[in-house]
């Protein structure tokens, strides 16, 4: 029996006034896989992250995170996800130590796997000379890993990570890719948007959105060869382009 | 559920206190504003400053200006002899009232005549000048009756007895509504604050997502501003009750309980205004705009009876009005839970309405 | 000095109060709330004092005393036969600010007799000038019970020997209100200038553009001069709005000139701003800016100016303290000008006071601007 789809996504609508920012969106993403969520600024990426960690309720539509139904469930689909969000939102005013027991504390880590999730995320993001410092304090890429390292202490199976790279130098953004490669590997599902098109390659399966709807959906193998194309960069102008030449 | 209400009450106090400037202002507003209330607002009206300008020189103008420097209620400072003069006293506010007795006064006494003697009173503060009004034309008509008798007037005392404060001392009457001042303060603008300041900085996304229930995440918002707010009525207590020497007729645990009806009222408004506010600026403005008005109008030093009669109706749904009322009553007139009833309901039916409305109003939701 | 980098300042800072309509809105609806609360709804004048009176002599005299209390506006006599418990009853629940107890013997002791006053102190304010009425009411009363029985006894009537005629100067309908209006006037100012300063000056620290500022060319005494003015423009407007409130729809009387009112204000309100721009500058976060500004520029242009609670009144040290405040002659020069009529020539002290403070006060604020390279 084939396992469950960890995100089902089905005929999703989100209005804001009369802008549609959601415009009838249906896809899956499958358990363990890292899903690529591309598209310029504005698309609609981060309201489809929002609705599915129920931090919006969507105007119409259905869509299920880890079974849960995300408009009627939402604190049951809390409890099987973490969360990262583009902009850097942790503690600046506590220290590197204080942030994690707090969040700790948050996702209801049991008290006996506590110290060893502390010092897995520590490791992790490589901060274990740092925790005493103030979060505020730390390099923006560093900054990155600690929120990762955050949103996965209660070891939710599926990530949500909203543009987690935007303003972070190449070097650091590579170390964070090895870390979501590392999740993955541990059977985490991965949802990940960004609109670096170099990180769409390291992704399973990519969705490109653009305004408001999911205009192609492929791996980036398949994308490349049947566009005939070097980069994913060049498949996504290829195919806004091509949605221009259509609604025009 | 109350693991995660004490990971966010410590963090709470951790980011509160962590820095030096916060430490600072918990302590010091607080004890500035009872300072201010206690030695330097007063209303009192001792002995005002008067002249007295005699253009007769007589001897019954001099006996006149005896009887008012004999009497309690004025100061006689000076003794100007030109209506310049007098303008220039009544003009830089020195003399509140100016005693002018006019040629032929003693005249007209010998003639069995009334003498008429001028009191110029400075209307800039209506309270004293009606007071010294009164005051100046008993003087005025006690003289004129001793004259006539040959013996002092021998008038009806008017035997205050004066209950609650029996000095009358301004800051008896001000020091409680200071403590009002300050816990609501405390209260209302750190909670809106706090909320707000996630929400600003996009922590509040963050916590959004994880399965902390909103009454966890209102509740461990709440609880350390209840905290902040009992150590700060615990500390301007003991200092009004030390340095200002305020009575304290009540029992200290009417006070506990009527404080934590009202708080109530003030951490659910302050949940309120962070539902409506997006920035600390907004949340700023907004406690500005709700807290001066409820303030001003709640009796601390306006009394309630002589505002227009809509405007009374209106502090009917104002809780300040109502704890000032339960703090005098708990301190200076030792009033207990029973008499205190009506102020109590009233506060928690408020309370009740705000929280409820506040917490509705509070979900995990961005939209 | 660049006039043009000035005006550049000027123009943003303007634009940014403008587009934002809570700024805008602020700066209009705090005098609006204030002139409201202090115009309308708050009084300081006692009258109407609810009273309970305990007759137990029930003879003519005594009725005669309670007529006195009842012609009165200054009391409001709720009952006159009351008694100890409904009295005590009264006072605790509110009702009542005095009771008033007349003896069985009155009539009797009418020379030198006693009449009782229960008081409610705990508003001592309203307490000292209800037991002030009082005792002039039971006084007069008494003064005229012996002329009449002087007549009696002699057999003639004869006119009172001294009588006082009163002459209100200033405030002659003496209405509190007159008094506070132009006090108010400093109040909202000062209020203006700190809270609006901390709340749109000091995120440009918080979010970094006041480093991209000092970037450029610009002096801080321009930048500051810039702020300034644009926040002068809505310092201004709230002027000349609290002043039509107060002579149009308050009626208070504006006895003085406008010139010197319009050159003090515009000191007065220079020095403020500077002084809420320089809390910005040290504090360089909206919330302790917010809290500072209150704290030294509301709060003691409130209690310390004059504006309702006399500056006679206060201890020996308060009162010195009182002198380095810059809106208590502020405070002295608008009553003055209001209420009194007078000008330049019985305040020309204040009015340098408060020049001296304001070029202390802008010193400070540029000193504070200057980018410090550490």
């Amino acid at each position: 029996m084939p396992e469950p789809d960890a995100v089902v996504i089905d005929k999703l609508v989100k209005r804001f006034g009369t802008f549609v920012a959601v415009d009838n969106v249906s896809l899956r993403v499958a358990k363990g896989e890292i899903f690529g969520f591309l598209g310029p600024n504005g698309a609609g990426k981060s309201t489809t992250i929002r609705i599915l960690c129920g931090l919006l309720g969507p105007t119409s539509g259905q869509a299920t995170v880890s079974g849960f139904d995300v408009a009627t469930q939402p604190e049951l689909v809390k409890r099987s996800i973490g969360y990262m969000s583009q902009k850097f939102s942790l503690y600046g005013d506590l220290t590197v130590e204080e942030n994690l027991d707090f969040f700790s504390g948050i996702y209801g880590v049991p008290k006996e796997r506590r110290e060893e999730r502390k010092s897995f995320a520590l490791r992790m993001a490589n901060l274990e000379e740092r925790r005493g410092e103030l979060t505020g304090q730390l390099p923006g890429g560093w900054k990155q890993r600690l929120a990762l390292g955050c949103a996965i202490l209660h070891e939710p199976p599926i990530l949500f990570l909203d543009e987690p790279t935007s303003g972070v130098d190449p070097i650091a953004r590579r170390s964070f890719w090895d870390l979501i490669y590392d999740l993955s590997a541990g059977g985490q599902t991965i949802f990940v948007t960004t609109h670096y098109m170099d990180e769409a390659e390291y992704c399973h399966r990519v969705a490109l959105m653009y305004k408001g709807k999911v205009i192609a959906l492929d791996t980036p193998r398949a994308f490349k060869q049947r566009l005939g194309a070097k980069s994913m960069e060049e498949v996504f102008i290829n195919e806004i382009e091509r949605q221009e030449a259509a609604t025009a | 559920m109350w693991e995660r209400i004490l990971v966010i009450i410590r963090k709470e106090f951790r980011q509160t206190l962590r820095e030096k400037r916060m430490r600072v202002f918990l302590i010091v507003p607080p004890i500035m504003q009872l300072m201010l209330f206690g030695f330097a607002v007063n209303l009192d009206l001792v002995n005002s400053p008067i002249a007295f300008m005699d253009l007769d020189q007589s001897v019954e103008s001099r006996e006149l200006l005896s009887h008012f420097q004999g009497s309690q209620q004025f100061n006689v400072k000076y003794m100007p002899d030109s209506d310049a003069a007098v303008q220039k006293l009544l003009d830089h506010g020195d003399a509140q009232a100016v005693i002018k007795v006019l040629p032929g006064f003693a005249r007209e006494i010998h003639k069995g005549h009334t003498a008429h003697v001028q009191v110029l009173v400075d209307g800039a503060n209506s309270n004293t000048a009606s007071i010294l009004t009164g005051y100046c034309s008993q003087v005025i008509q006690a003289y004129g009756q001793r004259l006539r008798t040959g013996v002092a007037p021998l008038s009806a005392v008017a035997v205050p007895r004066v209950w609650f404060n029996p000095d009358l001392l301004s800051r008896n009457f001000f020091v409680p509504g200071v403590i009002m001042n300050i816990i609501t303060m405390m209260t209302l603008m750190l909670t809106a604050m706090a909320i707000v300041r996630e929400r600003e900085i996009g922590t509040m996304e963050q916590l959004m997502v994880t399965p902390i229930r909103p009454i966890e995440l209102m509740l461990g918002k709440t609880l350390p501003f209840v905290c902040i707010g009992a150590v700060q009525m615990t500390l301007v207590t003991t200092v009004a009750l030390l340095v200002f020497h305020i009575p304290f007729q009540g029992r200290v645990l009417t006070l506990v309980f009527a404080t934590l009806i009202y708080l109530m009222t003030t951490l659910g408004s302050g949940l309120f205004l962070s539902t409506v506010s997006q920035t600390q600026q907004q949340a700023l403005m907004s406690s500005f705009f709700f807290f001066t008005p409820a303030f001003m109008l709640s009796g601390f030093s306006f009394p309630i009876r002589n505002m227009p009669e809509p405007v009374q109706w209106l502090t009917l749904i104002n809780p300040m009005r109502y704890f000032i009322e339960i703090l005098r009553g708990i301190f200076l007139k030792g009033l207990g839970v029973a008499e205190l009833a009506p102020q109590l309901s009233a506060l928690f039916v408020i309370g009740c309405m705000v929280l409820f409305g506040s917490a509705r109003r509070f979900h995990k939701r961005l939209d | 000095m660049s006039f043009r980098r000035i005006r550049a300042v000027f123009r943003k800072e303007f634009l940014h109060i403008v587009r934002d309509p809570r700024s805008l809105g602020m700066a209009l609806l705090i005098p609006i709330l204030m002139l409201g609360l202090f115009g309308y709804a708050l009084s300081l004048d006692v009258n109407h004092l609810p009273a309970i009176i305990y007759d137990q002599d029930n003879s003519p005299a005594s009725r005669d005393l309670i007529q006195a209390f009842q012609g009165s506006t200054y009391f409001d006599v709720r009952s006159v036969s009351g008694d100890y418990p409904s009295i005590e009853k009264g006072i605790n629940s509110n009702k009542i600010v005095f009771g008033l107890v007349i003896p069985p013997d009155f009539t009797r002791l009418l020379e030198g007799g006693n009449v009782q006053v229960l008081l409610d102190g705990s508003d001592s304010n309203t307490a000292s000038i209800a037991m002030a009425y009082v005792t002039t009411v039971v006084n007069l009363y008494a003064l005229e019970r012996t002329a009449q029985r002087l007549d009696q006894r002699t057999g003639m009537h004869v006119k009172p020997l001294t009588e006082a005629q009163v002459r209100v100067w200033y405030n002659n309908d003496l209405k509190s209100r007159n008094f506070i209006v132009p006090g108010l006037i400093p109040v909202i100012l000062m209020i203006i200038a700190a809270l609006l300063t901390s709340l749109c000056i000091a995120p440009e620290w918080e979010n970094g553009t006041m480093e991209q500022l000092l970037s450029t060319p610009i002096r801080p005494t321009e930048l500051l001069l810039g702020k300034l003015s644009a926040f002068f423009v809505l310092g201004a407007a709230d002027t000349v709005m609290s002043l039509l409130a107060a002579v149009f729809l308050f009626n208070v009387p504006l006895k003085g000139s406008l010139a010197f009112l319009g050159l003090s204000s515009f000191i007065f309100l220079f020095g403020a701003l500077s002084w809420g721009i320089f809390i910005s500058a040290a504090t360089k976060s909206q919330l302790i800016a917010y809290q500072v500004g209150l704290l030294s520029s509301f709060l003691p242009a409130f209690l310390l100016s004059g504006f309702i609670y006399a500056v006679d009144n206060m201890p020996t040290v308060i009162r010195f303290i009182t002198n380095f405040i810059p809106a208590k002659y502020y405070v002295t020069i608008m009553k003055g000008i209001f209420l009194k009529g007078v000008g330049m020539k019985v305040m020309w002290l204040e009015l340098l006071w408060l020049t001296v403070y304001a070029v202390i006060i802008f010193t400070l604020a540029v000193s504070k601007m200057k980018p410090k390279i550490a």
